[in-house]
């Protein structure tokens, strides 16, 4: 079974960074269509706070990977987004305790503790067109591709793709939570703004696996 | 608007300024105002840490002192405090025995206290939480989780300190404060609104001859609205709700908070307090404590609210017992 070391995985955090940075205007746009504007700040600030927080760690396993990249992200970023990103690296973190690398099933593990701690915290369902609604299919990917013995570059790629699907859905949804909830029937059509960020997790994912395991 | 301020933005940090001036036993964490403590922690004891918006004074933080609570998240007016402030405040407040998140039941704060709680874990703090729900008008009999916390959580932070002052473990801390919460009930009734500063303007808008019973302590709207009636009515209304609620026999011990919201003298509180006693009177329920004043205000608001806690052999002690805050004296004899 392929797999990625600790020491490998700390290369996913500046990844997120710059990602998040280079898509800040853009996030900016697509939440001041019905939210308060403030996604792209957030995001680039929260994930820029993880990847420092990361890196100032000496040899870090796994979970405190997570854990630590949680944390900086609650203190970075206390929006209801940011609160939510780091809920789900400090639940994730705990499905990891034990995983000493990262390999299908720690990744099914990592992401349904992920996309349940952010329902639980934000109370919102399946079907609310948030952040929910790609990453509970992100974490289905990785725990159905963790069944059928998948390697670990096809499951990266296969929850890729299910994201990417899962946020054209969010279109068809109506708005239920938070400032976008105002606007109800206007929201239907657009790409959800939380879910895009989701989106953008399981892509810069499959981008680093890929990388990483065609340079072994 | 009619307010003393200087700018309406800084209305909470000049009233935190303010606050420690005055009250030396008082201070903040992490260099940041809005993470208001204690400054005598006490060894080994568990910490009491609650929060919420601005606003209400002496709720929240008027109650952080001597056997009551360890510290305080202060938000903006209205709005919580960041996860990030109450994990200050739990780092400051923990004494090694873990901290009691005690606080009112509405979403932002819960969200905040349990980001809080589980960055704290990260931090090998151990946390439980009890939040107050004793606003009867605010749901239905059966859907008291979705009740909203006001006045009552009084009592709750009276239980929860002194339970802590007698160095209680954490989870009897908890037990004992969810017991009090099970027995506390509280009803509001709001003569007019109050203003924020940064918005200006009243909340709402409610007629010069109207009441409206069972509104929130930020505005929520109550059960109904209806003409002013005379203060002996006001109570009877009021109190029916919360006799409907617990069985409080012949020969049974309560307390009783009679708080104002902000907007309504004394005199008139004593006016509406005759009244509960004449009702208690007849029920044979004997009165143990009362206090009476302003407990959790809404600003400006003329208003008061009745909050009974059903007392038990339990209980009675823990709200008999000394509590010394800033803005609050129990001295007992």
């Amino acid at each position: 079974m392929k797999s990625l070391e600790p020491q490998v995985v700390t290369g996913l955090f500046p990844r997120l960074a710059s990602r998040f940075e280079a898509e800040r205007d853009a996030l900016i746009a697509l939440d001041g269509k019905v939210g308060d504007s403030d996604l792209g700040l957030t995001m680039s600030k929260a994930f820029v706070a993880a990847r420092d927080a990361v890196a100032a760690l000496d040899d870090p396993d796994l979970p405190t990977q997570m854990k630590v990249a949680g944390a900086a992200i609650a203190k970075a970023a206390p929006s209801t987004m940011g609160t939510l990103m780091a809920t789900g690296f400090l639940r994730g973190s705990k499905a990891l305790a034990e995983a000493e690398v990262l390999d299908v099933a720690g990744l099914a593990a990592f992401w349904r503790a992920y996309a349940d701690g952010v329902a639980q915290r934000g109370k919102a369902v399946l079907g609310d067109k948030t952040v929910l609604d790609v990453l509970d299919p992100i974490a289905c990917a990785f725990e159905a591709q963790d069944q059928a013995g998948a390697d670990l570059e096809d499951a990266a790629q296969f929850a890729k793709q299910t994201a990417v699907e899962a946020l054209e859905a969010t279109r068809d949804l109506v708005a239920q939570h938070g400032k976008a909830a105002a606007f109800q029937e206007k929201s239907r059509g657009l790409q959800d703004a939380g879910g895009t960020v989701a989106c953008i997790l399981a892509d810069e994912l499959n981008a680093f696996v890929q990388e990483n395991l065609t340079s072994v | 608007m009619k307010k003393f301020l200087n700018a309406p933005e800084d209305f909470v940090d000049e009233m935190l300024e303010g606050i420690y001036r005055a009250h030396p036993e008082v201070t903040y964490a992490a260099d940041d105002k809005r993470c208001y403590v204690t400054a005598n922690p006490v060894p080994g004891k568990v910490g009491i840490v609650t929060g919420g918006g601005s606003g209400h004074l002496p709720t929240f933080l008027g109650f952080v002192g001597k056997n009551m609570l360890d510290g305080c998240g202060v938000g903006g007016v209205f709005q919580s405090p960041s996860a990030d402030q109450l994990l200050e405040v739990t780092k400051y407040v923990d004494q090694g025995a873990g901290v009691l998140y005690l606080y009112g039941n509405y979403t932002g704060d819960i969200m905040n206290f349990d980001m809080a709680g589980e960055l704290a874990e990260v931090d090998d703090i151990a946390t439980a939480t009890v939040t107050g729900n004793d606003d009867v008008a605010s749901s239905i009999v059966g859907e008291e989780h979705k009740r909203r916390g006001v006045a009552g959580i009084f009592f709750l932070y009276k239980a929860a300190g002194a339970a802590a002052a007698a160095m209680m473990p954490l989870a009897e801390v908890a037990r004992i404060t969810e017991k009090a919460k099970a027995r506390t009930r509280t009803m509001g009734v709001a003569l007019s609104a109050c203003i924020v500063p940064e918005i200006g303007k009243p909340g709402f808008e409610i007629g010069a001859d109207e009441m409206e019973i069972g509104m929130g302590i930020h505005g929520e709207p109550g059960i109904s609205r209806k003409k002013l009636a005379p203060a002996d009515a006001v109570v009877d209304e009021m109190m029916d709700r919360i006799f409907a609620e617990q069985n409080y026999a012949k020969g049974d011990e309560v307390a009783v908070l009679m708080n104002g919201l902000g907007g309504t003298p004394l005199e008139e509180l004593y006016i509406l307090y005759r009244r509960l006693g004449q009702l208690m009177d007849a029920r044979g329920v004997k009165i143990r404590h009362v206090w009476l004043g302003e407990f959790a205000t809404s600003m400006e608001m003329a208003g008061f609210s009745i909050s009974i806690l059903h007392l038990d052999d339990e209980l009675e002690p823990l709200i008999a017992a000394e509590a010394n805050t800033p803005f609050f004296k129990h001295f007992s004899n």
